[in-house]
């Protein structure tokens, strides 16, 4: 699989690019500002792009900006984006065209090689990957009237489990219940969030994407 | 003529002329005031007979407009004079109260006369100089060609009636243009006493003055706290919090290596210790820019002389505060004594600095000179700075920096008792 890393900490490019390349993967380029990033993701066509947030000239969201650019110019495109901390405007900007590849991770997750190795492939893979951080920011801001109000805690920390971009597997593993009961409120879950029968991935991503949009309008 | 010499004629030109302007200006106003005592006294004939108490209101706000045309005029020659008024009612009743309770309205009324009569007279007489240097100065040339009665000097008094006489007025020119040049300029103060005496606030609207300005310094002091604290997240966030960020994912790459190949753990081990060490090193230098243990161990005295020995340009400091003032101040002053040291070094090119800091009864007082060009523009970050953290405590920032130095910042920070 073909990386191409962007940050503007030499420590943290150097870091990143020694772990990926030890799980064997081929990082095609380490670059430090959202300029050099386009073209590396020009001329290397990677299948994931791992982006810092905060990049110059201003240090504020050009890793934002910079990813949605490229996902807009490389559709299909993997974007797994990294951040000191959690902004979620900055994840509801982030998947504002879709849901399907992409990640919002804190730094520090990197660490966890195998966590973030698993993150990064299911972001490639057309998934998507949440930082819990920014799950649990998202459910404490919650309005009233919100369609998710009408889910059961259970249900919500189901959700919230789901948003990060976990199967059923592993949310049945995650919060300790079984495969079937995991099945029971996610049916549960787009029943009440309206979701019609579908695609199932789809679905999913839809119950997640409601889920951001609802902190998006407050 | 040498450079200075120059210069200095140069000055004493510019300041006749400017005193001239501001006199011309001051008799603009001093008839205008001669001509509102009219309005005012034909109003208040009026109003005997009832008709003039509608138009009180209308030459009360007539006024003021001129008063506040005078204030602005004494702020450009140096008496910085606040508009004291309060809203002025529509009700013609209220208005008459208005007239009794606020002191402003009084002072006003007091001040027209004053300015009109005194102000104009000498407003007009000083103005008299450089008329004349011209008038006087080329009387040969034009006396014949008047009347008889037109040919005169002195505005009037001496009738010229030979060309001696002509000839001795003209003579008289360079003692106009002395007058002009060297008692013109200090006209300029004493013919606008009445509005420094009666425009300013009465003493006892100081009060709620005072309330206006704390509300303003309030604000900046609760500005000051947002700026420093953005400046305390990015501090954080940058610099310590990225570093411990570079310790996970190093551990991470190092655990990922130690299957594989301890050696280069061990190398990565290496680089995860030095990014630790500098977390804390930023950690210390974000705790010190916060409140400096110095500052809290050894008093301003210890904090400042240790600024003094890390200051690349030599400082020589002399701090006589005692008792110790709150740990806020003392604080601020430290800031703002490193802030001015950082910018002299940075900017002024000086090869010795002077800091003073005395308490007297409840102020504190700091004093920064250097011997550098000067020059120094309150627009770079420091100085604002500076200005913004001792407002925030409610004290006054002088700072006077003349092209070719020396520069002076002059701090006053009530400390309480």
């Amino acid at each position: 699989m073909r990386i191409v890393i962007a940050e503007d900490d030499a420590l943290l490019r150097e870091g990143l690019a020694l772990v990926l390349r030890g799980e064997g993967f081929d990082v095609a380029a380490a670059v430090d500002g959202p300029e050099p990033f386009a073209a590396a993701v020009d001329e290397h066509r990677p299948d994931v792009a791992v982006v810092d947030v905060r990049m110059p000239p201003t240090h504020t969201d050009e890793g934002i900006r910079a990813a949605v650019a490229a996902r807009r110019a490389h559709p299909g495109l993997a974007v797994l984006v990294l951040s000191a901390y959690v902004e979620q405007s900055f994840a509801t900007d982030l998947l504002a065209d879709g849901a399907k590849r992409v990640g919002y991770l804190l730094k520090e997750r990197v660490g966890r090689v195998d966590t973030f190795v698993a993150a990064l492939r299911r972001v490639a893979g057309g998934g998507t990957a949440i930082d819990p951080e920014v799950v649990a920011q998202l459910f404490a801001q919650r309005r009233a009237d919100d369609p998710l109000e009408r889910l059961s805690p259970r249900e919500r920390e189901v959700l919230a489990v789901m948003a990060e971009g976990l199967g059923n597997n592993a949310i049945a593993k995650r919060l300790y219940i079984s495969d079937n009961a995991v099945h029971k409120h996610i049916r549960s879950i787009f029943s009440k969030l309206d979701l019609t029968p579908d695609d199932e991935t789809d679905r999913r991503v839809a119950a997640v994407l409601r889920y951001l949009e609802g902190t998006a309008t407050t | 003529m040498s450079r200075t010499a120059r210069t200095r004629v140069w000055t004493v030109l510019r300041d006749a002329l400017v005193a001239t302007k501001w006199l011309a200006a001051g008799l603009g106003t001093g008839l205008a005031a001669l001509a509102a005592c009219a309005l005012v006294l034909g109003v208040a004939a009026l109003s005997l007979v009832g008709v003039g108490l509608l138009l009180i209101r209308p030459a009360l706000l007539a006024v003021r407009g001129l008063a506040d045309l005078e204030r602005r005029r004494l702020a450009r020659i140096g008496h910085d004079t606040p508009s004291p008024y309060a809203e002025l009612p529509h009700a013609p009743l209220e208005v008459l109260r208005a007239l009794r309770d606020d002191p402003a309205n009084r002072r006003d009324l007091a001040w027209l006369p004053l300015h009109g009569l005194y102000g104009s007279i000498l407003a007009s007489l000083a103005l008299q100089a450089p008329v004349n240097i011209l008038r006087e100065g080329s009387f040969p040339l034009w006396w014949t060609a008047v009347p008889p009665v037109e040919s005169n000097a002195l505005n009037g008094f001496v009738h010229i009636g030979s060309w001696t006489g002509a000839w001795l007025v003209a003579a008289s020119a360079p003692l106009w243009a002395a007058l002009w040049l060297f008692v013109v300029p200090r006209l300029v103060t004493p013919q606008a006493l009445p509005g420094i005496r009666l425009l300013p606030p009465h003493p006892d609207i100081d009060l709620s003055e005072r309330v206006a300005r704390l509300t303003a310094t309030r604000a900046a002091a609760l500005d000051a706290h947002a700026v420093e604290l953005r400046r305390i997240e990015r501090a954080l966030h940058d610099g310590a919090q990225n570093r411990l960020v570079g310790v996970a994912v190093l551990v991470g790459a190092a655990r990922q290596a130690l299957h594989r190949d301890p050696a280069q753990a061990d190398a990565i081990l290496e680089r995860v210790q030095t990014s630790a060490e500098d977390a804390l090193a930023e950690l210390r230098t974000v705790a010190r820019s916060i409140l400096p243990p110095v500052l809290e161990n050894r008093g301003l005295t210890g904090a400042l002389s240790a600024l003094a020995a890390d200051s690349p340009v030599p400082c020589r400091t002399t701090v006589d505060v005692a008792p110790r003032c709150p740990a806020s101040v003392e604080s601020t002053a430290y800031f703002a004594v490193a802030e001015a040291l950082t910018n002299a070094a940075k900017h002024s090119r000086a090869t010795a600095i002077e800091v003073t800091v005395r308490r007297a009864a409840d102020r504190l007082r700091v004093t920064i000179t250097d011997n550098g060009r000067g020059g120094a523009a309150e627009t770079g970050s420091g100085l604002v700075g500076i200005r913004r953290r001792v407002d925030a405590h409610d004290g006054t920032t002088t700072i006077t920096s003349p092209t070719g130095g020396p520069t002076t910042i002059d701090l006053e920070l009530p400390c309480g008792s």
